[in-house]
């Protein structure tokens, strides 16, 4: 049967009860590597570097309080969007926050987003009639939590969401890493760390 | 991935079935933290997809978290330690 093919694809890759990680097809791999961390990790040092001095230059308007809440803003979507740049526009999610960025200066065009989703129409009316309503709510839900993802129908949504994660996953662990390298180097020096002791060298502490 | 929908599609009413949703479920549990769901049980598909939610939620709180404890420690540090640990990271 066509179906039990299909089925049967999915099963090997995640179904089993050996090793899971090890299957024909493991959670995106790409996400846990270090290399793709530092990457990221990286490109994240120089949109912040950016973010920094378009802030230091920019004017304070007397109108608006320290802007910090701005400058959180930039930092976040800077993230995301190094993160998407990761992504090689492989994935919808990722390229959803890619277009984001010139829509949020313009417009709020939710309705009228282009979108190769004519296909995808087709197979989501049939979808939905098989599915109870709690499943349907929440598939809802998870569509607006991923970007770029609000009208899938749940197979597709569960692909991006299974890409998704990991990455977000990744963009937790780099930032974390880049906040404690800052930290430790321009606070006092509690652990022996690298970037400790060149911070000490230069300081003359 | 576009395979299984074209198979679908063929087979003329497009047919998801409730197994092959449960599979595509199951796949995203190997995803998400042990924590929250017993793998020993069939979760339902409306469990984990509630887990799915919560856990993007907290992902999306904790990269806003740190966005902002980043931009505090970006206000505060200067250019050269920005060099530093990015050519320590490389």
């Amino acid at each position: 049967m066509a179906v039990s093919d299909a089925v049967g694809e999915a099963a090997v890759g995640g179904g089993g009860e050996r090793k899971r990680k090890r299957g024909s097809k493991p959670v995106p791999a790409k996400w846990r590597t270090e290399g793709e961390q530092r990457i990221y990790s990286s490109k994240l040092i120089d949109a912040l570097r950016r973010v920094r001095r378009s802030s230091a230059s920019a004017p304070s308007s007397p109108s608006s309080p320290p802007s910090d809440h701005v400058r959180n803003r930039e930092v976040r979507e800077a993230a995301d969007r190094v993160l998407a740049v990761s992504a090689r526009g492989r994935t919808r999610w990722s390229r959803a926050i890619l277009s984001r960025r010139t829509l949020r200066r313009r417009v709020r065009l939710r309705a009228c987003r282009p979108k190769p989703g004519s296909a995808a129409c087709v197979s989501r009316a049939a979808a939905e009639r098989r599915k109870s309503p709690a499943v349907e709510k929440k598939t809802r839900v998870l569509g607006r939590l991923v970007p770029g993802c609000r009208k899938l129908p749940l197979p597709s949504l569960l692909e991006e969401v299974w890409d998704y994660i990991p990455a977000l996953e990744m963009q937790v662990r780099a930032m974390n890493a880049i906040a404690e390298a800052f930290s430790t180097a321009g606070g006092a020096p509690s652990s022996p760390t690298h970037v400790d002791s060149m911070w000490i060298e230069e300081e003359t502490m | 991935m576009s395979s299984r929908r074209n198979r679908a599609r063929q087979s003329g009413s497009s047919r998801i079935t409730d197994e092959q949703i449960n599979d595509l479920v199951s796949k995203l549990q190997s995803v998400l933290p042990e924590a929250g769901i017993r793998r020993n049980d069939r979760a339902s598909a409306a469990k984990v997809l509630q887990e799915t939610c919560n856990y993007i939620r907290s992902l999306h709180r904790e990269v806003d978290d740190l966005s902002e404890r980043l931009s505090k420690l970006l206000e505060e540090s200067s250019s050269d330690q920005a060099a530093i640990i990015r050519s320590l990271l490389m």
